[in-house]
C-alpha cells in the first residue's frame, strides 16, 4: 500500500491551528492562568497533530510498529492517553483541594468561635 | 492500627463515673431556624448541664440567629453537608478535651432526654460508638419499605464485612463518642454518607461499635434528602464504599 502523503493546505491548516493554540496556552501560562503543567499537557491537542502532519513518514513508522492501519488511529490513541492523563490528575487534584477547603472552612470557623468566646470571657473578666 | 481498646473504653467509664463527665452536644444544622430553638430549649430543661454546639452548615436562614442565645455556634462559611458540620463539632470536642460527644439532628427527630439512655448504655457496657438504634424496638419510627430494605443491606454489609459490634441502625444520626473515637474522627470523617460509612472506617480501625434503642420523632420541619430514585443511588453508593472501606487498609 501507498503511504499517502498530507497536502500541503492540510499543512498549513494544521500549523496555523498549533501556533496560534500554542500562543493563547503560552500567553495564559504566562498570566498565570495555567502552571507549566498544564501548558505541556493541553499542548499536546497541538503538538500531537502537528507532529503527524509534519513527520508523515514518522506517523506511517508508528502505526506500522503499533500494528495499526492508519496512522490517525494513533494519532487519537496518543491524544486520549494524554487527555486521560491530564484528566486523571485533575481529579486528584480537585479532590485534595476540596479536602483542604473543607478543612479551611473548619478551621475558620472554630477560630471565629474560639475569638468569640475569649472576647466575651475578657468583656465579663 | 486499632485504636479502640478495653484501656480506652475504661478510662471513658472512669470519666462517666467522676464528678462531671464532660458530654459536648454537637447539633448539625442546615436551615433550621423553626426548630433548633425549641430543641435547645428542651436540652436546656434536661438540666444535666451538657455542652451544646451548634454548627451551622450555611443557613440561608436565621438558624444562627436563633440558636446563639442559648448555645456557642459554629458558623460555617460555606455549606459542607452533613459530614463536614459533624466533623468541625467532633474537632472541637478533640480541641477543648471533652470527654465524650453526642451527635443530635438538628430537625428535632431526635429526643434529647435519650442523651441519658446512651450515657447509661455506656457505662453498662462501654464501646467507642454507641448508637441510638430506631430499629431494636421499632418505637415511635416510621419509614417507607424501600428504605428499611436499603438500610437492612447496609446492615448486612456492615455486620459481614466488619467485626467490632453487631449494628441495626447504620444512618441513625444520634450517636455518641468517646475520646477515642473523638480522635480517631477529628483526623478523618467522611464526606459523603457520613453515618454509616464512618462506621466502616472507625470498626476498620478497631474501633468498637454497640446500640441502644431510642425513641424517634417525626422531623419538626423540613423532608429527607433522601427519597424516591435517590434512595437507590444512595444505596448503591455507600454499599460500594463500604466494600472499598473493606479493601482499604486503616490509615
Amino acid at each position: 500500500m501507498t503511504n499517502a502523503l498530507p497536502s500541503p493546505e492540510t499543512v498549513v491548516v494544521i500549523s496555523a491551528f498549533a501556533l496560534i493554540y500554542m500562543l493563547t496556552l503560552l500567553r495564559k501560562t504566562l498570566q498565570g492562568k495555567f502552571d507549566l503543567y498544564d501548558f505541556l499537557m493541553l499542548s499536546m491537542v497541538a503538538i500531537i497533530p502537528a507532529g503527524f502532519t509534519l513527520f508523515p513518514r514518522l506517523a506511517y513508522l508508528l502505526s506500522h510498529l503499533t500494528g495499526v492501519v492508519f496512522p490517525f488511529v494513533v494519532m487519537f490513541g496518543a491524544l486520549f492517553l494524554v487527555v486521560f492523563a491530564f484528566m486523571h490528575n485533575m481529579t486528584a487534584r480537585l479532590h485534595r483541594l476540596e479536602r483542604q477547603n473543607c478543612a479551611l472552612i473548619q478551621e475558620q470557623s472554630l477560630l471565629a468561635l474560639e475569638l468569640k468566646a475569649k472576647e466575651s470571657s475578657q468583656a465579663s473578666g | 492500627m486499632g485504636m479502640g481498646s478495653t484501656d480506652t473504653c475504661s478510662s471513658g467509664v472512669a470519666a462517666l463515673h467522676a464528678a462531671a463527665p464532660r458530654v459536648l452536644l454537637i447539633i448539625p444544622c442546615f436551615n433550621e431556624e423553626a426548630s433548633i430553638g425549641s430543641l435547645l430549649c428542651e436540652i436546656g430543661a434536661i438540666g444535666r448541664g451538657y455542652h451544646t454546639l451548634v454548627v451551622d452548615d450555611g443557613s440561608s436562614d436565621a438558624t444562627s440567629a436563633v440558636a446563639s442565645c442559648r448555645s456557642p455556634v459554629a458558623r460555617l462559611a460555606q455549606n459542607l453537608g452533613i459530614g463536614g458540620a459533624v466533623q468541625t463539632g467532633i474537632k472541637y470536642a478533640a480541641r477543648q478535651d471533652f470527654d465524650f460527644c453526642i451527635q443530635i439532628d438538628g430537625d428535632g427527630q431526635h429526643d434529647p432526654r435519650a442523651i441519658e439512655t446512651l450515657l447509661s448504655a455506656y457505662r453498662k457496657q462501654p464501646a467507642n460508638i454507641t448508637i441510638g438504634s430506631r430499629f431494636i424496638e421499632h418505637e415511635g419510627f416510621c419509614s417507607t419499605r424501600m428504605r428499611r430494605a436499603g438500610i437492612r443491606l447496609i446492615v448486612l454489609a456492615l455486620n459481614g464485612l466488619f467485626s467490632g459490634g453487631r449494628i441495626t441502625d447504620p444512618t441513625s444520626g444520634m450517636r455518641l463518642m468517646d475520646r477515642s473515637a473523638i480522635a480517631f474522627f477529628a483526623k478523618a470523617y467522611p464526606a459523603d454518607f457520613p453515618e454509616p460509612i464512618s462506621l466502616a472506617w472507625a470498626m476498620r480501625a478497631g474501633l468498637t461499635v454497640s446500640e441502644v434503642p431510642v425513641e424517634m420523632r417525626a422531623r419538626e420541619t423540613g423532608v429527607s434528602s433522601i427519597d424516591g430514585l435517590k434512595s437507590a443511588s444512595y444505596m448503591v453508593r455507600v454499599l460500594g464504599y463500604i466494600l472499598l472501606a473493606r479493601l482499604v487498609r486503616s490509615r
